[in-house]
């Protein structure tokens, strides 16, 4: 009723204050200045390179996240996800070689967002408790299947995936980057993506238009599970062990980052871009953190300021470009 | 700055006023309100004045819901004077507004669903320190209800949630009053009633204001103005342009023309030489408990079809059970005479059907998609392959763009920015962009301005004249009946008749469309009639030579057939149609007796008239015992409601 007749089309300055990506980037920025002047090894070459590598896994996860939080759902199972398909990948090397044991892994992923995204999609279970229940299980038979113990005695050949380096980048940050690209392609430019984003804007105008809302609300937890098999595979080639506690509150940080760069927890709002620079600003943070010989204990502080300062000044952003 | 006020031929305010006048109990002059930049209102003024309905009209945008806010303290203008009761009035909350006696009846109401029906009315109350005393509650409630002439009808325990939109606005209506509302605006408080509930609504409004409240009415159903309304005020893009006029000194086409500043024709267009081909969509017997029971109608190529019925009556679910949106227990559904079965919605748009949903917010827009995007939504829907396959529609897209009249360089922006109609017009664009060969909207005009609205019904029947199956679902009758061409009845769940629209008439569908339980007793006296005299019993609508029958019982002996139009020539019994006389009358050919007989209703309004049939050789029975045996009904019938 009293909606304006016709917007007017924002100003140069206020478009840059609008877009999100936009302001992520100058917080990470920022962030990043304000840590290389407080320590001298910031800013260095190797430490960039470790940041990159040191986001690899939480990057990789918080992808999935991006899609299942975009549809206006959640997945608390990562984590255990993580650690549960770790020792199958582990288990598997036991028995077959590394290029068939890295897909049973990330298959086994995949089954278990299948498992998630059905109860949630088709039974119209809470995505919330479902995945928590699929963490407990998931952990559970991480513990089961490894008997307790870390699993040791991985091929030697499988680190080539992370330490291969071409152009003089690490195969891990390289994966990364083009994780984030075909992720950033398919959701802005395919109907797959824009169908993920319309279902967490208004699922009944979605259906209603005939957009596959099932089989759209049910991928984001496949793809979310499939991507923790992933990232564990790049943890694994590193540590060169398995740990059936590993991954433990990973969902915790995949979801903040997700939502750091800017995502609504009830849907259809996020960027893949924003993703990746809050998974950035978490790393730099903790990065900075040990550098400057910060507590391991106050990290957890830290991170979680940052979280709430960043959703406080998003909101009160969107309070006055609203209200003026 | 002044708005330019109108003053019609006997508008009190010129120097000899015809009756007196209290004083005003709300001055608000010169009313600013921005968001951003938005210019919701500018220069708003405002005059209530106890004992008097005002009508707050404007198109969509214009600022009738953010005066009625600013007013009602839900907003804090950013200029402007208001005084109430003769001091200056400076609202911080609601809350503020309530205290002083200002309430509002909002269109969403603003009722706790899970509460019951009494925590609601006495809601306000809640937040008082102190115990509360329910059984005092329950008293004081039951005096307010039955004030308001409604004690039955609402049940104080009842959770609101199970409640129908005219009872929650009951109940809205009551909580004003627990408070001594002393002023009451009813924001839109028609838009989801029946006709029959909106009188009942207007029976309330008119003893509130008999009891010396003041009240203002936000509206834009013009015929509702005209029957409730003592003056009305209009607003255009947030100025007053007609202030503290009386009603009986304006005409429909002058609001109009306040509203949109310029003279819009005729909001309706006949088609000219619309000759409909062939069935597309064929419905037969559809089922989809509990709303829809027993349902038929097809569309042909080219036709406008209207579905009328009450709210409730269960057009918009059939529309739903159509399009896979709820399950159905039986009936076939005919796409160019193959059965197709729609199990869900993807389904229905690849056989070539598109809809436009009742609830535009909640079924249609998609808010954090662009306008592009939102168009574009059901297309993409349908496009095979990994894409959006936004290339190959654009040509058509742009087309249709231009022909909505909206900018092409703000397709980028939020749909949500837009005005109710131009959000309508892009979410019927949608559909359009399917190039679907049938199209069902419901309610497509709701929240829509009145110079939107011709365009809204222009696109519709000019996407007919490219040979568009149309069906419209519309609880405005008039709307129904200017639109369609034929209009397929549907009450309580079964469609009951499916008549040209060239031969009814607003009156006559409402009679059509009144709910089975309504009319049962018309039924058991047909039944009564047909059994004790051996006859054909029937209830029709009579205008002039034409008919409309609206039930029978009985062997069929007079040639009506329910939910049928027919001229008294097309009948048996042509000879008592048109004579109807006080006794039976003979048929020339001596084969059939018919008594008529007239119902009304306590305001006179006809109601039909019941006809008994027998045939010639039987020895007629005394008229006057059947006249007041239906005299009896229509008063029975009164006693109950």
């Amino acid at each position: 009723m009293s909606d304006p007749a016709a917007p007017k089309p924002p100003g140069a300055a206020s478009a840059v204050l609008r877009s999100l990506e936009l302001r992520m980037l100058g917080l990470a920025l920022l962030l990043a200045v304000i840590l290389s002047l407080s320590s001298p090894f910031f800013l260095t070459e190797r430490n960039i390179f470790n940041i990159l590598d040191q986001s690899v896994v939480i990057g990789i996860v918080a992808v999935g996240m991006t899609f299942v939080i975009l549809t206006g759902g959640i997945d608390l199972s990562v984590g255990a996800v993580f650690g549960l398909t770790g020792i199958v990948l582990a288990q598997a090397l036991q028995v077959m070689p590394i290029p068939l044991a890295i897909p049973v892994a990330i298959l086994a992923g995949a089954g278990i967002g299948l498992f998630s995204g059905v109860l949630i999609a088709v039974f119209g279970l809470a995505p919330f408790v479902v995945t928590l229940g699929v963490m407990a299980i998931g952990r559970s038979l991480a513990f089961i299947a490894s008997g307790q113990r870390s699993i040791s005695g991985l091929p030697p050949d499988l680190d080539a995936i992370v330490y291969t380096k071409i152009l003089g980048v690490p195969a891990n940050v390289l994966f990364l980057l083009g994780l984030y690209l075909c992720a950033w392609g398919y959701l802005s430019y395919t109907k797959g993506g824009r169908t993920i984003y319309a279902i967490g804007s208004n699922y009944e105008a979605a259906r209603a238009a005939g957009l596959a809302t099932l089989f759209y609300s049910i991928l984001p937890y496949v793809v979310s599970g499939a991507l923790a098999a992933v990232a564990v595979t790049f943890s694994l080639a590193q540590i060169m062990s398995a740990d059936p506690l590993a991954g433990n509150q990973l969902e915790l940080d995949a979801i903040a980052a997700v939502v750091i760069g800017g995502a609504s927890l009830y849907g259809g709002r996020g960027s893949i871009v924003g993703t990746l620079l809050g998974v950035l600003i978490m790393v730099m943070i903790r990065n900075g953190l040990n550098l400057m010989g910060v507590s391991p204990f106050w990290q957890g502080s830290a991170i979680g300021a940052i979280i709430i300062l960043a959703l406080l000044a998003e909101r009160l952003i969107n309070w006055r470009s609203n209200r003026g | 700055m002044t708005a330019p006020a109108v003053h019609g031929p006997d508008d009190p305010a010129a120097p000899a006023p015809a009756e007196a006048r209290a004083d005003p109990l709300l001055t608000a002059r010169g009313v600013s309100k921005s968001f951003g930049r938005t210019h919701a209102l500018v220069d708003a003024s405002l005059t209530l004045r106890p004992g008097e309905v005002v009508g707050l009209l404007g198109a969509n945008g214009a600022g009738k819901s953010t005066l009625s806010r600013i007013v009602s303290g839900h907003l804090r203008p950013s200029g402007g004077e208001i005084a109430f009761g003769g001091a200056p009035l400076a609202l911080a909350s609601a809350r503020d507004a309530l205290d002083e006696g200002i309430a509002l009846v909002a269109q969403e109401t603003s009722l706790a669903p899970d509460l019951s029906v009494l925590e609601n009315i006495f809601l306000p109350d809640l937040a008082t320190p102190g115990r509360l005393s329910f059984r005092a509650m329950r008293e004081r409630a039951g005096a307010l209800l039955s004030g308001l002439g409604h004690e039955h009808v609402l049940p104080l325990d009842a959770e609101v949630r199970t409640l129908s939109a005219a009872q929650r606005q009951l109940v809205e209506i009551a909580k004003a009053l627990a408070l001594d509302a002393r002023l009451v605006i009813f924001d839109e408080p028609t838009a989801s009633l029946s006709a029959t509930e909106v009188d009942r609504l207007f029976d309330i409004m008119a003893r509130l204001a008999r009891d010396g409240r003041a009240l203002a009415f936000v509206s834009h159903r013009l015929e509702e103005v005209f029957s409730i309304t003592d003056r009305v005020t209009i607003l255009r893009e947030g100025r007053a342009v007609a202030e503290d006029v009386a009603t009986s000194s304006l005409t429909q086409g002058d609001i109009i023309h306040h509203m949109v500043g310029r003279d819009i024709g005729a909001v309706y267009h006949r088609r000219e030489g619309a000759a409909p081909g062939e069935a597309v969509l064929e419905v037969r017997g559809l089922r989809s408990l509990p709303w829809v029971r027993d349902m038929s109608f097809s569309v042909r190529r080219g036709e406008i079809l209207g579905l009328g019925g009450l709210v409730g009556a269960g057009r918009s679910e059939a529309a739903e059970a159509i399009w896979g949106l709820r399950p159905r227990q039986g009936g076939e559904v005919l796409v160019r005479g193959r059965a197709v079965p729609l199990r869900r919605p993807a389904d229905a748009v690849r056989a070539g059907l598109g809809f436009v949903a009742e609830d535009r917010r909640a079924q249609n827009i998609v808010p954090d998609l662009s306008v592009r995007e939102n168009l574009m939504l059901a297309q993409m829907g349908r496009h095979r392959g990994l894409g959006r396959g936004y290339g190959r529609h654009a040509a058509r897209a742009a087309e249709l763009v231009e022909a909505l009249g909206l900018p092409a360089d703000r397709l980028d922006t939020s749909l949500l920015d837009y005005s109710g109609g131009m959000q309508q017009k892009i979410i019927i664009a949608r559909w359009l962009l399917t190039d679907p060969e049938i199209l069902i909207l419901d309610e497509p005009t709701k929240g829509v301005d009145i110079g939107t609205r011709a365009q809204v019904y222009r696109l519709l029947q000019d996407a007919a004249d490219d040979g568009l199956a149309v069906v419209v679902i519309s609880s405005d009758f008039e709307e129904l009946l200017g639109v369609a061409e034929r209009v397929v009845v549907v009450s309580d769940g079964v469609s009951i008749a499916d008549l040209p629209a060239a031969r009814l008439t607003e009156e006559k569908l409402t009679l059509l469309a009144a709910p089975r339980s309504s009319t049962a007793r018309n039924q058991a006296l047909l039944r009564e009639l047909a059994e004790a005299h051996g006859g054909d019993a029937f209830w029709t609508l009579i205008d002039g030579d034409e008919t409309i029958c609206l039930a029978q019982a009985g062997r069929p002996a007079a040639g009506l057939s329910p939910g049928e139009a027919a001229e008294a020539w097309e009948t048996r019994i042509p000879e008592a149609l048109h004579r109807r006389g006080e006794d039976f009358v003979a048929e020339p050919d001596g084969s059939r007796r018919t008594l008529l007989t007239q119902m009304t209703d306590r305001r006179g309004h006809d109601l039909g008239w019941i006809g008994l049939t027998l045939p010639g050789s039987a020895a007629p029975p005394a008229a006057e015992a059947i006249r007041a045996r239906v005299h009896r009904l229509t008063h029975e019938t009164e006693e109950a409601e």
